[in-house]
């Protein structure tokens, strides 16, 4: 060892002691002080900072509720909800994003498909402990791919969210409507939304949201830093949406629909007996499934710029005129006006003078000398010019109001229309020029100023049908729990009686069995064996064509449209069915074998009277 | 190297014993804080307390005072390996403070912690005075600790520079100090304050500025403070239990397994836990003081004397400011910290003390 002897003094360490009491004070009094305040953090502070530990950890997160079936009145499933899933990635827990998106666009490529999002946009639309969905909506086989090579891709997750299954689709798209995620008005509007919901936008979706949305539950989670759930600490669940049955008929709707293949139009079937509404039916349709998560712009832009406005719901916002469907109201009218009797009898010659103008019966030959029965099986217009005539336009729009036009029915559908029945102060007050008897003339044959919707159609006939009383159409019968416990019945809702004797009533139901029963009927075609089927047909045209002309040489646009209303069995009328074809040419022969389809449809399975 | 067997007989063994049972706990503590953690951290730390204790039997096996005449080499040597870190060092946070030594890298600025407290104890031991020292007789080892000083702090590395002025600071007070020097240096230290807070990163003078006013940015700079806080007091009297820690092991505390690993503990165990760990930091410290007092010679105080304030200021400076009563500077908690070069550096300082222990009744030759 070695040593050399201390430069100045020998040690002595005693000489020390001062600085060492020194320091051993400091070294005290500075652990005294983390003491104190460990004491104030744990013990005074404790169970304050145990609770703001707790609100970092646990978090409460919405559990979206299921929302509500919708059956038809014999309980077939038109709407259940089925799982949705998405591809999202938490931008927490990826390292590098650009490694990752470049991943998942070659395992997209392997199976020949393309990742829809680019590098990019992802950048752009990611925020801080938000997963961000990159793939809605992804088929099977996707959710397969992206399960199997997880581990590969660090911060990609699967989100389930339930949608709607639109079983019937087009059949129903108009009726049942679609959802969509909520917009910043909804959110506005009503306070149980809140934002990312999946809410009603069209249809039943929309007018019956309230009842079908469901109460959302909560989960209690417990998570990390980055928000992501580590275990679950207690949920609520929620509760799903309330049932609801409506009054259609499956059955009769999907008749209707394909009895209008091809063709643009409207059908309407009810019963007049309580104004249950059978079938409700416009084509063209749109398939309510492409809603569920956002339609794409393509889709919707196709959709929108479609000539044929699928989107419309031409059952109670497509705008007729109704043709010789309306000699039904012209008629009760003027026999309830004392200006005619069953008796009483017209020449047609095939035309009509009025002043300078000519108004032309259908029939080019004319009819003869026809009273009022044969005048409405053949649809003879001359005789209804004669009864225009002497009954004048105040007083028809008189009935025809009565019957329900002019006004909405009142159906619980959103985007129902008025359609017209013009007045003489109507045309004052909207065109600042006199009425002129000539339009008068038009009118008794349903042409010119008015229009009707297909639901008004079939409600003014079922109201005849119903001898003389008849009810706001109604499409959902009640609204329940999964246990059948009824939440809001929605029971027959008697709107008026006509104003037209029964005697009268019996003498017009006559008649409108005579047009598809009667030789010389224009409504043969919608007989159905074994029923007592009775109508109207209407042909309204859109532009004035010369005689005999059917119109094929015209433009699409031009052609006249195709109606049929009827009702069945004749004595005890049960379903009333309104068909409007646009631009199809005429009643007879194009709507009324629509008609009989669905009657057809209707009355399948059921004993015969 | 023949083995006086004195030296057995002198063993330290309480000293011994407290750093195993500091060690032990904070290998324990890691392995809660580094859970789920790629690598196991505490399995590293594991492999870093051997190496350490193999450098400490190295540390003591070779008299101090032959250690003490190559202390000038070796804290020049850690001088230039601090330049090095500016030609080779890698950057990490925006530092730049480790050095690859042929596979394995260190922070030459842990080292230098040992290096100044063996250059100073061999300078005041050399440059004995009757009374106290005058400004003039401090020149020289002020300048010991200047130039490390102004390159770690320009690294950045606020907390180890800070450490090394806090180093040299006790050793003067302890070796005597004119009251006019005194004044003089704390003139110095508050100059040299401005010219320290151009030398920082923008996050350490949010640190810093947060450290004042805590809600200024809750989010962001204080962020960090607020959940160390959080941890600690959500504890309570007995804690949460062993790796049950809510805000540790579902990461709501930040750099847990390293700066923040006090608070791990605190939340897991409780008041009674970290009562029981500081007693254990005080022993230590204070027989670290005893060491120091009962030394064969001065130079043995002086040694004793710097490590001991080494692991009294490395404790105190983290605790305080993972409990939010000092800013956050970036100290690594004594053998309870992550980090290889800082449990080399304490199982060397801790061998350093054993030097001066088992000596103490070797009589000079």
């Amino acid at each position: 060892m070695l040593e050399k002897p201390d430069k100045l003094v020998r040690y002595d360490p005693g000489m020390y002691r001062e600085r060492f009491t020194f320091f051993f004070w400091v070294i005290l009094v500075a652990v005294c002080l983390l003491v104190l305040r460990l004491w104030y953090l744990q013990i005074i502070k404790g169970e304050d900072l145990l609770k703001r530990s707790e609100n970092n950890r646990i978090r409460i997160r919405e559990v979206k509720a299921m929302r509500g079936i919708i059956m038809d009145s014999r309980g077939v499933v038109l709407v259940e909800n089925r799982p949705s899933f998405d591809v999202v990635i938490f931008p927490e827990d990826v390292k590098d994003l650009k490694g990752l998106v470049e991943k998942l666009e070659a395992l997209y490529q392997k199976v020949n498909l393309t990742f829809p999002m680019d590098y990019d946009t992802i950048l752009e639309n990611r925020r801080p402990f938000t997963p961000l969905r990159v793939d809605r909506n992804v088929s099977r086989e996707k959710l397969a791919l992206i399960e199997t090579h997880s581990l590969e891709l660090p911060g990609v997750g699967i989100d389930v969210m339930p949608v709607r299954e639109y079983y019937y689709g087009e059949i129903m798209a108009h009726v049942i409507g679609y959802i969509g995620e909520v917009s910043r008005d909804d959110l506005e509007r009503d306070k149980a939304y809140k934002s990312g919901d999946l809410i009603g936008k069209f249809g039943l979706e929309k007018a019956l949201d309230s009842f079908i949305r469901g109460k959302a539950g909560g989960e209690q989670v417990e998570v990390n830093v980055i928000g992501k759930k580590v275990k679950t600490l207690g949920r609520v669940e929620p509760s799903q949406g309330y049932r609801v049955v409506l009054s259609l008929d499956a059955q009769v709707q999907k008749a209707a629909w394909t009895a209008l293949e091809g063709k643009a139009g409207a059908v309407v079937a009810l019963d007049p007996r309580d104004g249950s509404i059978l079938a409700l039916v416009s084509r063209p349709g749109f398939d309510p499934n492409l809603f569920n998560r956002g339609i794409s712009t393509d889709l919707w832009e196709k959709l929108s710029s479609n000539p044929l406005h699928p989107m419309e719901n031409r059952a109670i916002a497509g705008q007729y005129p109704p043709g010789s469907t309306y000699k039904l109201i012209v008629a009760a009218a003027a026999l309830e006006e004392g200006i005619i009797t069953p008796e009483t009898a017209f020449n047609c010659p095939g035309h009509f003078e009025m002043g300078t103008r000519t108004f032309r019966c259908w029939r080019k030959q004319g009819h003869g000398r026809v009273s009022l029965h044969r005048a409405i099986v053949e649809s003879c217009d001359v005789y209804f010019y004669n009864v225009g005539k002497l009954l004048g336009v105040d007083p028809l729009a008189q009935y025809a109001q009565a019957f329900g036009f002019g006004t909405r029915t009142g159906v619980a559908l959103v985007g129902e229309r008025r359609g017209l029945i013009p007045t003489r102060e109507w045309k004052l007050t909207r065109f600042g020029v006199p009425w002129q008897p000539g339009e008068t003339i038009s009118l008794s044959i349903g042409q010119g100023y008015n229009t009707v919707t297909p639901l008004q159609l079939a409600n003014a006939y079922a109201a005849a049908a119903n001898n003389g009383e008849y009810f706001t159409p109604r499409i959902v019968k009640r609204v329940e729990t999964d246990d059948g416990e009824i939440i809001e019945e929605y029971r027959p809702e008697k709107k008026a009686v006509l104003p037209v004797s029964q005697e009268n009533i019996q003498l017009l139901k006559k008649a409108l069995w005579g047009v598809v029963n009667e030789a010389g009927g224009t409504g043969g075609q919608a007989r159905v064996a074994g029923r007592d089927v009775a109508g109207k047909t209407g042909t309204a045209q859109v532009i004035g064509m010369a005689d005999g002309d059917d119109g094929s040489s015209y433009p699409y646009e031009y052609r006249d449209h195709a109606l049929f209303v009827s009702f069945a069995p004749r004595d005890n009328p049960e379903i009333v069915v309104a068909v409007v074809v646009e631009h199809a040419g005429h009643g007879g022969s194009v709507a009324a074998p629509v008609a009989r389809k669905v009657l057809e449809a209707y009355f399948a399975g059921k004993p015969k009277q | 190297m023949k083995i006086d067997r004195r030296l057995i007989f002198n063993f330290d063994w309480m000293l011994v014993l407290f750093i195993a049972l500091i060690v032990c706990i904070g290998v324990l503590n890691l392995y809660s804080a580094g859970h789920g953690i790629s690598g196991e951290p505490y399995l590293k730390q594991i492999r870093w307390v051997f190496l350490g204790l193999f450098v400490m039997v190295l540390t003591f096996a070779f008299d101090y005072r032959w250690i003490a005449r190559y202390a000038y080499v070796v804290h020049a040597l850690a001088i230039v390996l601090l330049i090095a870190v500016f030609a080779v060092g890698a950057v990490t946070k925006g530092s730049q403070r480790w050095i690859n030594l042929g596979g394995f890298s260190m922070q030459p600025s842990e080292m230098v912690k040992i290096t100044l407290i063996l250059a100073l104890a061999k300078y005041f031991n050399d440059h004995r005075i009757e009374g106290k020292y005058g400004i003039r007789q401090l020149v020289a080892p002020f300048l010991i600790v200047l130039v490390p000083f102004i390159l770690v702090l320009k690294q950045p590395d606020l907390g180890t520079a800070l450490m090394l002025m806090i180093l040299f600071g006790s050793m003067v007070l302890f070796v005597g100090i004119r009251w006019r020097a005194l004044l003089g240096l704390a003139a110095v230290g508050l100059l040299l304050i401005p010219l320290g807070w151009n030398f920082l990163a923008e996050y350490q003078k949010e640190r810093v500025l947060t450290f004042i006013d805590p809600e200024r940015d809750p989010l962001g700079a204080g962020y960090h403070i607020i959940q160390s806080i959080i941890a600690i007091g959500s504890g309570g009297i007995f804690g949460k239990g062993f790796m049950r820690g809510t805000q540790s092991q579902l990461k709501f505390l930040p750099e847990q397994q390293t700066d923040f690993v006090f608070s791990v503990f605190a939340e897991e165990w409780g008041f009674m836990g970290v009562l029981l760990v500081l007693v254990l930091m005080l022993s230590l410290i204070l027989w670290g003081l005893k060491i120091a007092q009962h030394s064969r010679d001065y130079l043995g105080t002086l040694i004793a004397f710097g490590v001991t304030m080494l692991v009294f200021w490395g404790v105190f400076i983290n605790v305080a400011m993972v409990l939010g009563i000092l800013p956050v500077v970036g100290i690594p908690l004594p053998f309870f910290s992550y980090g290889g070069s800082s449990m080399v550096k304490m199982m060397v300082a801790m061998g350093l003390l054993m030097n001066v222990s088992m000596r103490r009744y070797v009589l000079q030759s």
